[in-house]
């Protein structure tokens, strides 16, 4: 005997969704109206001089300046879209040599042990001073160009590649490899089909971090010596007095590592869907 | 054999320093190169460590970022500890700040620089508002995720042991949380680091990021390497520092 | 002849959750009494709801139909029941001493008054000399003690309990059992214990309740006359499980 008849079910299981949907709806709203709010705030209390608008320029001043940097030059020199372009491509080009060489000398130092021993001590020294101190050394070596920078973005974001691939392995969990050793599997059988594969997602925590690393270092790269991207951007803002090509310059550097971030994100949804979690 | 084997694998560690050493006379041997020799560096390493450079010693201008540091992370522990709790426990408070907290996230804390010095000029407190904030960022991050990770189980035995909702707040979710915000002062130690370091380069008097810089400018090579190895060595330091104090703090933590 | 005075009763509960895809009906149909000081065993094959129900009586959970009517002088609330739980729930940033007097910490009982009474329960369940040790430093069998401990500290009228041993090695496991028969006998409180295991059941129940597979129903009913303590090995005993055994529902 059911003692909830059909429509009674139907009814009740109505309510209970209803009630989710309604709650969830109400959560994004107050979100929505609570970021509406934040900017009206902004634009007014700058339009009535409440907050210095030389300093916190308005909403408003903000999207006109982002449309007008998107195809002119002055101030100083190039348009946002230019800015952008420059930034990515040094970016991009450390950080695909810090991924290309870092994962597998990390993958490897974690599994064989003359390579651990050898490349470990190396490691253990450059560890410790931050990416930004290299800076100077590296100028003072390469000079500013995109070579000297693109190694500056390297370092940041080999480090981090390495030692997350190296983790990886060895968290392997031993239990696996038993199993591949019971069915006979080559050492070399069991880095690659097993220890790799099990490492995946440290390794994708190691290129999360890498990437916030390198962009960093690109932008304190370009607020130290460039003539161009968005840190010399912002740089110059600063030197023009003029905080609304500043605070666009840092929205745009924001929205920029977030897309990376997200396109990051769905590559590894693609690459590797389970999560032992 | 085996022997062998012991032998190479004693031996390696050893080789891998001296590959760096080599590596450096390599780089340094050339006559126009600008890299120090070993012998240079050190020279430079005593002198700076005994003379004054700039104002002061080498371990006083790494006091004064230190300094620097450690007052922007307490700030920041203590304002994103509150912020990181009430965004984890309070729904509405989190629909309120927490959109905008995670615009403002992805911008890098240097990237805030050229604004700060545009509205705080190039005193001690543009410095440490800077440090803030990368300090700030990691801790509530942590807490935030301390707070939704609690076992749900440890409500419930709370709710059966007879508390409301503030108990539930004050003797559960607080002491719950605390191994995530020890993790995140840790970040945030570390993030400050770096962060001071890079607002050191751009506007400073004093401090070893000042000086380091100020040996890019001078044409000081050597000023420039023993600063990167001071700064390395007070890194690793302080990271093993923060690692026993969080082992002291999370003692009861289960494995 | 002894007068059964009702605890409290459960009247036609039924349990659903509610997802995009297929909800699941855990509990169909539940009605049934719990006498005063009983000891009562819920019994039924795994993923039944037996869980389920005991949390929606404990007021963790709400119930898609039905009521829990409660029997105590004042107002009900879920402090007058105490809950054991599967996987002990103890909070591991506190020591023992603190985990056993934490119900009467929150109820606002002073320092002395918290530490004598705990004292008290935590010498019942065996574990002087542990008031400091955190639970990261016990083994199954002595966290779920202070499990036990924590909730007699509090004077709760009655007992959850959710399958309380089913985490420990089967030594500990029948070790557990004697010890709660034995404390059950000296301190009597209204018990309700769930689990799978035909022969715990047997072994301390007054009563048992057996339960249909999910959606759950209540299937029989059956009153243990047995001495205590009992054996495992008693021919009576025997008889009486492989009955049950014999009504139980296979589940897969």
């Amino acid at each position: 005997m059911v003692i909830l008849n059909n429509s009674e079910l139907i009814t009740v299981k109505k309510t209970e969704l209803d009630r989710m949907k309604r709650e969830a709806m109400k959560y994004t709203t107050i979100s929505f109206v609570s970021i509406i709010l934040f900017l009206v705030a902004w634009e007014l209390l700058s339009r009535y001089g409440i907050i210095a608008e030389n300093i916190f320029s308005r909403p408003s001043e903000l999207f006109k300046t982002f449309i007008y940097k998107l195809s002119n030059k002055k101030p100083e020199g190039n348009t946002l879209v230019t800015h952008f372009f420059v930034s990515i491509r040094l970016a991009l080009t450390g950080f695909a040599a810090a991924v290309i060489i870092g994962i597998p000398l990390g993958l490897f130092m974690g599994f064989f042990k003359a390579m651990r021993l050898y490349f470990m001590p190396i490691f253990e020294i450059i560890r410790p001073i931050p990416p930004i101190a290299w800076i100077p050394i590296i100028i003072l070596l390469m000079g500013i160009g995109m070579a000297a920078k693109s190694f500056i973005i390297f370092v940041a974001a080999f480090v981090p590649c390495v030692i997350n691939s190296y983790l990886g392995i060895q968290l392997t969990n031993p239990t696996l490899i038993n199993v591949a050793k019971t069915f006979g599997a080559s050492k070399w059988q069991i880095f690659t089909k097993v220890c790799i594969p099990a490492s995946t997602q440290m390794v994708f925590a190691g290129v999360r971090v890498s990437l916030g690393s390198a962009w960093s270092a690109l932008v304190a790269a370009e607020l130290l010596a460039s003539t161009s991207g968005l840190g010399y951007m912002i740089q110059m803002g600063r030197n023009f007095i003029r905080a609304d090509i500043i605070i666009v310059g840092m929205l745009v550097i924001g929205a920029s590592g977030a897309l990376f971030a997200s396109l990051l994100a769905l590559a590894e949804k693609r690459i590797a869907p389970w999560r032992t979690k | 054999m085996k022997i062998m084997k012991k032998i190479i694998y004693i031996l390696l560690p050893l080789l891998s320093v001296a590959t760096i050493v080599l590596a450096w006379v390599l780089v340094a041997a050339p006559e126009e190169s600008q890299m120090p020799g070993l012998a240079e560096t050190g020279a430079k390493f005593i002198d700076v460590m005994t003379n004054k450079i700039s104002g002061a010693t080498l371990p006083i201008h790494i006091l004064v970022s230190l300094r620097r540091v450690l007052m922007a992370v307490a700030l920041a522990m203590v304002t994103g500890v509150v912020f990181g709790v009430l965004i984890g426990w309070s729904k509405l408070f989190k629909s309120l700040a927490y959109p905008i907290f995670e615009i403002i996230r992805p911008i890098p804390p240097i990237a805030w620089l050229p604004i700060i010095i545009l509205s705080m000029g190039i005193g001690e407190s543009p410095k440490i508002a800077i440090v803030f904030i990368s300090a700030f960022m990691p801790i509530v991050i942590n807490t935030f995720a301390g707070m939704r990770m609690i076992d749900p189980l440890l409500f419930d035995a709370a709710k059966t042991l007879g508390a409301n909702k503030r108990q539930l707040f004050f003797n559960i979710a607080i002491p719950a949380c605390t191994p995530a915000i020890v993790a995140g002062m840790k970040t945030s130690v570390s993030n400050g680091w770096m962060t001071v370091l890079a607002a050191e380069m751009i506007v400073a008097r004093q401090g070893v990021g000042f000086l380091i810089v100020r040996g890019m400018q001078n044409g000081d090579p050597a000023l420039i390497v023993v600063c990167m190895f001071a700064i390395g060595i007070v890194s690793a330091l302080v990271s093993v520092g923060l690692t026993k104090i969080e082992g002291v703090l999370t003692k009861w933590k289960n494995a | 002849m002894e007068k059964c005075v009702t605890r409290f009763s459960l009247k036609n509960i039924s349990k659903i959750f509610f997802k995009k895809n297929e909800d699941a009906h855990v509990i169909e149909d539940i009605s049934l009494d719990v006498y005063d000081n009983e000891f009562l065993v819920i019994l039924g094959p795994g993923q039944c709801g037996k869980t389920t129900l005991l949390n929606i009586v404990a007021d963790l959970l709400p119930k898609t139909k039905g009521e829990v009517i409660f029997n105590f002088e004042e107002d009900t609330d879920p402090g007058k029941l105490g809950f054991i739980f599967q996987r002990y729930a103890l909070f591991p940033w506190k020591t023992v001493m603190q985990n056993v007097e934490m119900g009467l910490k929150l109820r606002g009982k002073n320092k002395k008054e918290r530490r004598v009474k705990s004292q008290e329960y935590i010498d019942m369940v065996g574990l002087q000399g542990f008031e400091k040790s955190h639970p990261k430093q016990l083994s199954g069998g002595m966290k779920q003690r202070v499990g036990i401990a924590r909730v007699f500290a509090t004077d709760a009228h009655v007992i959850l309990m959710d399958e309380p041993f089913g985490a420990l090695d089967a030594q500990t496991r029948y070790q557990m059992q004697g010890e709660l028969s034995n404390i059950w006998e000296h301190k009597k409180k209204t018990i309700v214990f769930v689990t799978n295991n035909i022969e715990e059941a047997i072994y301390l129940a007054d009563r048992i309740i057996l339960l249909s597979g999910a959606p759950s129903k209540v299937k029989a009913e059956y009153n243990i006359k047995l001495s205590r303590p009992r054996s495992l090995t008693n021919n009576d005993f025997l008889e009486l499980r492989n009955t049950i055994a014999k009504n139980t529902d296979l589940v897969l």
